[in-house]
């Protein structure tokens, strides 16, 4: 790659850019009056508002059925309030109260509350979700709170108990956190949101340009047949995105920062001793590269496969959508940063900046976020680069892949999109469908509705609309004998080893004792060993396959039997929705779709599925016996000596498998 | 305002002697520049199996001769010259630009070709010479040579008015010269020309015309294909029918018009049609 190349496709790309006004516009000049505008002249309403707020007061209907001296003392302090005005409460105050002409009801009663003591019951009546209710009730707890206090040391006074009394408990806060640490608190509440979204949404506008832009205005054409290589054109377009987004993030900010400064001094808080965090900003960026890179090689695959910039601004938005409920996490006020929350894109980043702005970050979780996001940058560059190569996605034409088109070409209905369409519907079904058989009491029964009903049924159903030929599609084949000898000694090394993941992946991100708890009550879910495993291994064994072997990977095949194994894999370990099992069931999932694929029968995978779930019950059922006492630890971790003689039984089995399975013997045997 | 329509060739600009790529080889007038042989390309189609777009096709181009690639629209024309500039992978078969393989040395084979098509877009936010010199630098040309060159050109197609314009100002016959300096800026020995005067008025179309004689004059291989057999039959030394990815026939028109016994090109091509569906009596319900 002549790196000389991609910089003269990044210089034309940028001054082409910075020439379009409309750009120019949201990035540079935008940004400069937006902030100024926002802060100073919310301020300013704000203060205003709530000045007027207090200056109109409120009407309200008291009725005081105790008429003592103490409950006039309350009256008192309400009649205090200013602006505040009252009338007599009466049988009309409700209906006043309904039309708003009356803001509030107040009524003081007598109450025993155990033999021989009096209390004030006071109640109020107002309406929260006001500006001028909450303002009401603010005004009448201060004025209540001074009135407690004089009654109280009245009715001690009465009793002959002096009123010092009421100050026998003092509390006395001090607060350590300097202004400095508050304002970094608030700060990194709202930045991170807002950078990461300024980020994200200037590289989205330039991004749909650079590709989509240049097939809707044709000259892509003459861009690929001019001297230069596709991942020189990519690598300066890339470049192009990451530098726009962070000059648009830099003059954010510089705005934000100058307006942020003159809304203090003018609202004349106390800004001795608060600086903004100018070294935290610093690291931030510095973190912030990487996240801008990966949202840059995104935007650009996303540019890259969409025929007109329309199209990439609408495959642009669940992008964002994303985006911004991850960012969103700086938010919450209990999530704290962790090693597993450091490896996902956004929320790494959104909470380090909450940790750098109050200054309490740890240098390892820095370099997790910087490590990962350049670890997915890089496949995201990858990809980016495989798809600028691919003729079918930067020649891409629309498909006439209307319903009426599946029914005469049936084959029509196998293609990836409507196999990614089919597995979101299953996934939604799963997670709303499958959560509600779940939750009832019989847990077991719910599981075996869930593999059914949502897994299995739908599939079928839908071979039978279509009139395909389940046998063909699904690819049911008795397997030969030698395959299936062999099956075990797949499934039962692989079995181990994908435990051996799980327990790398504990290493790494502490998996909770309480979802071992919830993996040993599934075990539990019935005493009928036979139902146990009928229900956790038979039934997912057939149901699972069905639908991720026989049927979404007839939506992958075009592509080849590799990738349709991989995306099948992929659904398979997103589809047990478990951020721990995630990797285990994707190893999995290679392995299934494997074998289905190479021997041509789906009943390889669904007796290796139906292997692999019993051998995990057989496990757990037995876990007190010999034989699980030389292969596991303790109930959660198998021994670091079983692994290298399992992947050797796997290795051999495998390769074994292979063979047998090889198209030309395929051939003889049909 | 008429300085842009009217291409005046009376000052037979030079282009430099030589151009890298003719000074390495050894080729003579009448040397192969470009070589097709069994060409094949299919895309993959959503309701499986493939389309056969351009099916085991074969032909030459020699250095100072016009080749017309004629065939309707969908022939495979567009899906041939993307083939021979490296745009598309065939699927079988291979071509050769100058002697560089298009599979294997695709970059050597972008560096000898310049590639014009009629729906060419130009980038409207750059000026004239922005936008000659961006494509000039991506063929690694020193800016030097391609200010040499630049003006050359301005001289060649009269651009001198314009090629400090913003594109976006420029008319469309302005913008059709400033696509044709860029298709040259590397001064190659090969020009694929697709469609170039699709949707053109009659007066830019002609100053494409007089472009591709001059090419020619210049000891340049042309390929360029139309679905107007009036221009192929003013412009081509030869003329390759192509129809449904297949070569009907391929031949000077004199040959043609002797082997066929019409005089029209129409009436030529009808003829070949009929052969075709003679040849494959049970397709010809596809016509």
């Amino acid at each position: 790659m002549s790196f000389k190349k991609a910089l003269t496709v990044y210089r034309k790309e940028l001054l082409e850019l910075f020439r379009d006004r409309k750009t120019l516009f949201t990035t540079i000049i935008l940004p400069m009056i937006l902030y100024p505008l926002i802060f100073i002249g919310y301020s300013a309403l704000m203060i205003r508002q709530t000045g007027v707020l207090e200056q109109k007061g409120a009407l309200i209907a008291v009725t005081d059925s105790v008429n003592d001296q103490y409950s006039q003392t309350i009256i008192r302090h309400l009649i205090e309030i200013e602006n505040f005005q009252y009338k007599e409460h009466g049988e009309q105050s409700k209906e006043l109260y309904e039309d708003k002409v009356i803001d509030g009801i107040i009524t003081i009663r007598d109450s025993t509350l155990s033999p021989g003591v009096n209390a004030y019951l006071i109640s109020v009546q107002y309406d929260q979700a006001t500006d001028k209710g909450r303002m009401l009730i603010e005004k009448v707890r201060q004025a209540f709170s001074a009135a407690e206090k004089e009654v109280i040391s009245g009715l001690l006074l009465d009793k002959g108990v002096s009123d010092k009394l009421l100050e026998s408990v003092i509390v006395k806060e001090i607060d350590t956190s300097t202004e400095q640490k508050r304002m970094g608190m608030i700060l990194g509440m709202i930045l991170p949101y807002l950078m990461i979204m300024l980020l994200i949404t200037s590289a989205a506008v330039v991004a749909a340009d650079l590709v989509a832009g240049e097939k809707e205005r044709k000259t892509l054409e003459t861009l690929l047949v001019s001297a230069v290589a596709r991942n020189e054109i990519v690598m300066g377009k890339y470049l192009t995105i990451i530098t726009f987004a962070f000059i648009n993030v830099i003059i954010n900010l510089f705005s934000l920062f100058f307006s942020m400064r003159y809304m203090l001094s003018m609202s004349g808080i106390q800004t001795e001793g608060v600086r903004i965090p100018l070294e935290g900003f610093g690291i931030l960026l510095l973190a912030l590269i990487p996240l801008a890179t990966l949202f840059a090689s995104i935007l650009l695959s996303i540019s890259t496969f969409s025929r007109h910039m329309k199209e990439a601004r609408s495959y642009e938005q669940p992008l964002l959508m994303i985006t911004i409920l991850l960012a969103m996490i700086s938010f919450f006020p209990a999530i704290e940063m962790n090693k597993l929350l450091a490896l996902i894109p956004v929320v790494n980043i959104s909470l380090l900046f909450k940790a750098v702005m109050i200054n309490d970050y740890q240098l390892s979780h820095l370099l997790l976020t910087i490590g990962s996001t350049i670890v997915y940058d890089i496949l995201a560059i990858w990809m980016t680069i495989r798809l600028f190569k691919t003729e079918a996605v930067l020649f891409r034409v629309d498909d006439d892949s209307s319903i009426k088109n599946i029914r005469k070409v049936k084959q029509s209905l196998f293609n990836p999109y409507y196999g990614l369409v089919y597995f979101t519907l299953s996934l939604l079904a799963l997670f709303y469908l499958g959560r509600h058989f779940q939750s009832g009491d019989n847990l077991l029964k719910g599981l075996m509705q869930t593999q059914i009903l949502i897994i299995l049924l739908p599939v079928l159903l839908l071979i039978r609309l279509l009139k395909l030929k389940p046998k063909e599609i699904l690819r049911i084949k008795m397997p030969r004998p030698k395959e299936l000898v062999l099956l075990p000694f797949i499934t039962i090394p692989a079995t181990l080893i994908v435990a051996y993941i799980m327990q790398l992946v504990d290493l790494v991100f502490p998996i909770p004792a309480e979802y071992y708890e919830m993996m040993k009550k599934i075990i539990k879910i019935s005493p009928n060993p036979w139902i146990l495993f009928l229900s956790i291994a038979v039934l997912p064994g057939i149901c699972e396959e069905v639908l991720f072997r026989g049927w979404l990977m007839r939506f992958y095949e075009h592509g080849g039997k590799v990738m349709a194994v991989v995306y099948t894999a992929m659904f398979f370990a997103i589809f047990h929705m478990d951020p721990f099992r995630l990797l285990p069931t994707f190893f999995l999932g290679l392995l299934l779709g494997y074998l289905t694929i190479r021997s041509g029968s789906i009943v390889n995978s669904i007796l290796s599925h139906t292997i692999n779930n019993g051998f995990a019950i057989f496990a757990a059922s037995y876990a007190g016996s010999r034989v699980m006492q030389t292969l596991f630890a303790d109930s959660e971790h198998i021994n670091h000596w079983i692994l290298p003689p399992a992947v050797i039984i796997f290795a051999v089995s495998l390769i074994l498998f292979h063979k047998a399975t090889a198209p030309k013997e395929n051939l003889c045997a049909e | 305002m008429d300085r842009d329509l009217d291409m005046s060739y009376n000052n037979e600009p030079q282009y430099p002697s030589s151009s890298p790529s003719l000074r390495d080889g050894s080729l003579d007038q009448g040397d192969v520049m470009i070589r097709v042989w069994d060409l094949v390309k299919e895309f993959p189609q959503r309701q499986g199996g493939f389309f056969r777009a351009v099916d085991d096709v074969s032909f030459q181009a020699h250095r100072g001769e016009i080749v017309c690639l004629l065939g309707v629209n969908g022939a495979g024309k567009t899906t041939t010259m993307r083939l021979l500039s490296t745009v598309f992978n065939p699927s079988s078969g291979n071509a050769e630009i100058c002697g560089y393989d298009i599979r294997k040395q695709a970059q050597k084979v972008r560096e000898n070709l310049g590639f014009l098509s009629g729906d060419t877009g130009l980038y409207n936010r750059l000026r004239a010479r922005e936008f000659i010199t961006y494509f000039g630098r991506l063929y690694g040309i020193e800016d030097a040579v391609i200010g040499s060159r630049i003006r050359e050109m301005t001289e060649l197609l009269d651009m001198n008015e314009f090629l400090d314009r913003k594109i976006d100002f420029l008319s469309s016959g302005m913008k059709q010269k400033v696509s044709l300096a860029r298709s040259i800026i590397h001064d190659p020995p090969v020009m694929i020309f697709d469609e170039p005067t699709a949707g053109l008025d009659i007066l830019t179309s002609r100053n494409i015309v007089s472009f591709i004689r001059d090419c020619k004059k210049r000891g340049k291989c042309v390929l360029f294909s139309t679905h107007n057999m009036r221009e192929a039959e003013r412009l081509a030394d030869r003329i390759v029918l192509i129809h449904k990815g297949k070569i009907l026939a391929d031949d000077t028109l004199g040959a043609l018009r002797d082997q066929t016994g019409q005089v029209d090109l129409d009436d030529i091509f009808v003829y070949f049609l009929n052969r075709m569906a003679g040849e494959t009596e049970v397709r010809s319900d596809e016509f």
